[in-house]
């Protein structure tokens, strides 16, 4: 027999997890599609941006400070990247292209264990959000389903950005074909760089929106890099809407299949990706063939 | 380097472990630490075959090295099993196992694909491991208990223990693994994983099924992981569950990149400077935790700056020394760096004067009566609403040097293709040979002995002049797939006379030995043709064979094409007329997607409907 | 002064050697047809010309600046502009949207409205995504995206290819507007009777070599040599 209550609140989780997947998802596939790199140190800038808007709360107890700041601080760090040594890679081998992103990441990780330890640190939700809510027929923590909200205006922005701005047409168009933007007298490698800072900065708001619901460690960001992935190969690489249909469909499978097993979350994900990998192997929204 | 002299590194292998106990500890390292590094290197050399060699990254494999192990841990503890090498063996076999299947899935995309796909594999794994598994698996606790090994030779026994006892059975093992792979390295399957890495396309399509060499090479690694996952739970007398995390893999593909991956040992250099530094930052600086950092940011700068690792690094300054000394000059021959004659800007024509059309003296006449070795009816190619080919009867016959032109939008790329089998029609048949080859792939048609040579170079390129015909010819000589792991290269039979005689035939044979990287262009352009002829063809096509080329080494090429179309049928697209009527008996000319007019070089080139397909109108302009 | 002067450009698709020292100059206002069969290096000169494919050696000159070498954003902003064989719209951009994108960094951009008029079909199309226009469709887009940006010099790479000759009178019809209106044009085509048509003088390209080079009226009085470079 199905504990409903238990299950409505499984679906919930499930779509606080999938809005935050979409999210980050969204950050990586934008990033690949635009420049051609998977960027692997992409948990870790989801880790970063919760602990940037830790600081920042420390020293300024706002949850809204925090936001800002764990955004603004990932996308900064992801602009640095690119200029500084991601801008050297795009000629040479996807494998060492993985390698290096790889690379960064465990230093990302080790650097923030340097500096806070391995205790978890606690980011307290905003008061307005704090405690429970009736939701009739059981009680859901109020912030995770703020979290919810938060997460789908950001995907909203996002949107707006990619499809209702001047430079959202440039990135849309740099994923397409980037050679003929540049010959239409716009320097694609100052788009590369700003593309980079956003999908960093996707990753590190969902960073520091997340930390009040986990408690943040250093290695807070490395499964959700492994379900990020699973997310981008099951909605298509370089797509946006593949990455908010993957995510949601990925936040549900993981917490629908945690309520029978903990376990076999995982395995569901995975067979899920095998599923898609063998009927569509572009993805559900693929948009290009980029291996 | 791993192929000189025979039996030198596996000797100085040999010689280093057995000093090892000696030296080492001078050094600073406890037993149990370089014993921690040779299950690593193990570990390290299946993954240097998947990665290194074939060019595969996978961030996977902990979840074959914790197979392996716990499936040797669990014989050993809670089933009781008493043997510890057998038990290490099934538990190889059991990885093995997994990994066949895993590749299935993993194998089936490329790249970024095949690497985001390990990733998952490998957290799938640990989850399994630590849940729904850990009746078996002891969960989060592991399975303590493991024992070490233990032989009864009747007369005395011999017990490894730890320490430095444990390391002989260790380097046993390590010194086993190493033998087997280099065998592995120096096979076929070992040259032909280099030239998946190198050129994937290529590989296809010379014959080779690459999927299943490219399993195999999966299959390797996880049995190589499966038993240094065994090793593990032996060294510990414990086999711990992080065996199966991420961290695991990531630390194996870091270690790997360190030491340099494509030479085997890699891994186990990189492995000593992993867990040297790990004890020496953490107690000698007092670093504490920031170990791991400066590790990453080693790994980091040797993946920017150093890509071959600290082993390849070595190798190439060897290489540079010595190199330094060998450098004189080749032996000129036909070809050397293309003549780049001045043109003046205005009405000069053409530097190289066409030379007389030659009347077809190559074969008899009466050749309209030889048989058909390729037929093409009714060939069709639509791409959504564009039809690029339509409705083509053509064909070819035993011994024909064909030539194909055409218009700009004839569509003569598509039907190559089609005729390659790298397109398949929308309609309409292909027979070669007598077979219909409609619908089959670049592989097993090549196998049946159709094969191209491409406009744009398709050459392995890190690999020399010989090395590259040797791929080829391997494919002739062994068809799509064989497993000869263990067979040495050069005793594959016929492998050497078919190598030499191709060389000869494309006038490399001076060069065998030099990388593809110091080729000039033209020597490039004709190992690019020597590649398809070391697949002993029946028909060879020729893409543009004379593509970029100067005028001096068009007329080589031309005698070149000229000399190989003895006793070969070949059929040649090219945009250089003078050339191409010079070599061709018969030229078929496509315009909007049909056969416009066949016939011999002289028919064409009077022929009107051709000249006005090419000139658009041009005699109603110039009458005007 | 020569509005854009190429001389002994070499360039090279990885090793393979495609132009041999090619030279060539186009004064303003002209209209310049390059002639020569498929594979003779039309395309990559351009390419060479647009920075799309940096030459190893040679100089480019507009206007007196030398850009060879710069990257092809910085030879659109110094006035340079190719219209690829491909056409290479952005298939998942709607056509205004094409369009737009174009004139984003063009200081002196040309306001949709008089694109509009010269393409009044792109008008009804304007919501359309990329991938949803015909052949023809997608050629006008190529082309008004390439003026967008009121380019000194616009390079056109087979336009007229694979399109209905009605498409193409009305293409012609365009071209020869713009060249009226004092626009400078590089032709690349095998259409002959169009090339003729609207260029003033015209180069011929065989093999990488520039072999010819006249008035456009006295190629007629040449048969042998139309033959001998484009024919069979």
């Amino acid at each position: 027999m199905i504990n409903w209550p238990n299950f409505i609140s499984q679906v919930f989780n499930g779509l606080a997890l999938g809005a935050l997947l979409a999210l980050i998802s969204s950050g990586l596939t934008i990033i690949y599609g635009t420049l051609g790199v998977l960027n692997l140190a992409h948990g870790a800038m989801f880790m970063i941006g919760g602990y940037a808007g830790y600081v920042a709360y420390e020293y300024t107890n706002s949850y809204v400070a925090a936001v800002i700041a764990g955004s603004l601080f990932v996308m900064i760090l992801g602009v640095v990247m690119e200029r500084v040594i991601i801008r050297h890679f795009y000629h040479r081998p996807h494998e060492d292209q993985l390698l290096v992103t790889f690379g960064l990441g465990i230093c990302f990780v080790e650097i923030v264990r340097l500096f806070f330890s391995s205790q978890s640190k606690l980011v307290p939700p905003p008061p307005l959000f704090q405690g429970i809510t009736s939701l009739g027929f059981m009680y859901y923590p109020t912030y995770r389903l703020a979290v919810v909200g938060i997460v789908a205006v950001a995907l909203g922005a996002l949107f707006l950005v990619l499809y209702r701005t001047r430079l959202g047409m440039i990135v849309r168009a740099g994923i397409e074909d980037s050679v003929m933007v540049d010959s239409l007298g716009i320097n694609v490698h100052r788009v590369f760089m700003i593309v980079f800072g956003i999908g960093a900065m996707a990753a590190g708001f969902a960073g520091i929106v997340n930390a009040p619901v986990v408690s943040l460690t250093p290695g807070v960001g490395d499964d959700i890099l492994v379900e990020t992935f699973v997310v981008v190969v099951i909605g298509g690489v370089g797509s946006f809407p593949g990455a908010v249909l993957g995510g949601l469909i990925a936040g549900e499978i993981i917490s629908v299949t945690s309520m029978f097993n903990p376990g076999y979350a995982y395995v569901m994900l995975f067979a899920v990706m095998t599923l898609v990998l063998v009927v569509r192997p572009h993805g559900l929204l693929g948009v290009q063939g980029r291996e | 380097m791993l192929k000189q002299r025979p039996f030198l590194i596996e000797t100085l292998t040999a010689v280093g472990l057995i000093a090892a106990p000696f030296v080492l500890p001078y050094l600073g390292f406890a037993p149990n630490t370089v014993n921690r590094i040779l299950v690593w290197g193990l570990f390290g050399i299946g993954f240097d075959i998947l990665f290194g060699f074939t060019g595969l990254l996978s961030f996977g494999q902990s979840a074959f090295y914790g197979t392996g192990g716990f499936v040797a841990a669990y014989l050993l503890t809670r089933a009781g099993f008493p043997y510890v090498v057998p038990a290490l063996v099934i538990g190889m076999i059991a990885a093995a196992a997994v990994g066949y299947l895993v590749g299935l899935i993993a194998l089936r995309r490329t790249g970024i694909y095949f690497a985001m796909i390990t990733v998952a594999i490998a957290e799938v794994f640990f989850f399994v491991e630590f849940n729904p598994l850990s009746a078996w698996t002891g969960g989060e606790n592991g399975l303590p208990g493991v024992p070490t090994p233990s032989f009864n030779l009747g007369f005395t026994s011999i017990h490894f223990t730890s320490g430095w006892s444990l390391y002989q059975f260790l380097a046993l093992c390590y010194f086993v693994g190493i033998v087997i792979a280099l065998r592995i390295v120096r096979s076929p399957v070992g040259a032909i994983l280099s030239a998946i890495r190198d050129n994937p396309l290529r590989a296809t399509a010379v014959g080779h099924d690459i999927h299943s060499y490219k399993l195999a090479a999966f299959v390797i690694a996880a049995a190589y992981a499966g038993f240094a996952g065994g090793l593990l739970g032996v060294l510990q007398a414990f086999m711990p569950p992080d065996a199966f995390t991420f961290d695991t893999s990531g630390q194996l593909v870091m270690q790997t990149a360190i030491g340099g991956r494509g030479t085997l040992f890699g891994p186990l250099v990189g492995a000593t400077v992993w867990l040297f530094l790990q004890d020496f930052l953490q107690s000698a600086l007092g670093l504490g935790a920031a170990w791991k950092l400066v590790l990453g940011v080693v790994f980091v700068l040797l993946v920017c700056f150093l890509r071959r690792g600290i082993v390849g690094g070595l190798e190439d300054l060897c290489r540079w020394i010595s190199g330094q000394r060998t450098r004189y000059p080749e032996p000129a021959e036909a070809s050397a760096e293309p003549e780049v004659s001045p043109a003046n800007a205005a009405k000069t024509l053409v530097i190289r004067e066409p030379a007389p059309l030659v009347p077809a003296a190559r074969r008899s006449a009466g050749d309209n009566h030889s048989d058909p070795i390729l037929q093409a009816s009714g060939l069709s190619k639509r791409f959504g609403g564009l039809v690029a080919n339509s409705d083509i009867d053509f064909t070819v016959n035993r011994g024909e040097l064909r030539g194909i032109i055409g218009p700009n939008g004839a569509g003569k790329t598509t039907f190559f293709k089609m005729l390659t089998c790298e397109l398949h029609p929308t309609s309409g048949k292909i027979v070669f040979d007598g077979r219909d080859i409609t619908g089959m792939n670049v592989t097993n048609v090549c196998q049946l002995g159709l094969t191209k040579s491409y406009q744009v170079n398709q050459l392995f390129s890190g690999l020399t002049v010989r090395e590259n015909v040797v791929i080829a010819a391997l494919a002739e000589l062994r068809g799509k797939f064989r497993l000869d792991l263990f067979r040495s290269l050069d005793h594959v039979p016929g492998l050497n006379e078919l190598v030499e005689h191709t060389l000869d035939l494309v006038k490399l044979s001076s060069r065998s030995g030099t990388p593809v990287s110091q080729l000039a262009y033209g020597e490039k352009r004709r190992l690019e043709i020597g590649l398809a002829l070391a697949t002993s063809p029946s028909l060879l096509l020729l893409d543009e064979p004379l593509a970029g080329m100067s005028p001096r080494e068009r007329v080589e090429t031309v005698q070149l094409l000229k000399s190989i179309s003895r006793g070969r049928t070949m059929i040649v697209i090219d945009h250089d007329m003078d050339a191409l009527f010079e070599m061709a008996e018969r030229v078929t000319v496509l315009q909007e997607g049909r056969v416009l007019v066949e016939g011999t070089p002289e028919e064409i080139k009077n022929n009107a409907a051709v000249q006005e397909a090419y000139l658009g109108g041009v005699h109603g302009v110039l009458a005007a | 002064m020569n509005l854009l002067e190429a001389s002994g450009l070499n360039s090279y698709y990885g090793d393979s050697h495609i132009l041999f020292d090619v030279s060539l100059h186009v004064r303003r206002n002209e209209v310049v047809g390059l002639l020569g069969r498929n594979g003779a290096g039309k395309s990559t000169t351009l390419k060479s010309l647009m920075g799309v494919l940096a030459p190893r050696t040679g100089t480019v000159n507009l206007d007196g600046v030398n850009i060879a070498g710069r990257k092809s954003h910085a030879i659109a902003q110094a006035g340079m502009q190719l219209v690829h064989e491909e056409r290479r719209i952005f298939g998942s951009l709607n056509v205004e949207e094409n369009l737009v994108l174009a004139g984003l960094t063009a200081a002196g951009r040309w306001p949709l409205d008089r694109i509009y008029e010269m393409f009044p079909r792109l008008k009804e199309r304007r919501g359309s995504r990329g991938t949803d226009l015909s052949g023809g469709e997608q050629q006008m887009l190529a082309i008004a995206r390439a003026l967008v940006r009121d380019p000194k010099i616009v390079l056109l790479d087979e336009p007229f290819e694979g399109l209905a000759p009605v498409i193409v009178r009305d293409l012609m019809t365009a071209c020869r507007n713009l060249a009226a209106a004092g626009l400078t044009i590089v032709l690349v085509e095998q259409n002959l009777a169009a090339t003729l048509a609207l260029a003033q003088r015209i180069y011929i390209i065989n093999n990488g070599h520039i072999v010819h080079e006249g008035p456009a009226l006295e190629i007629k009085a040449q048969p042998d040599i139309l033959q001998r470079y484009l024919g069979v």
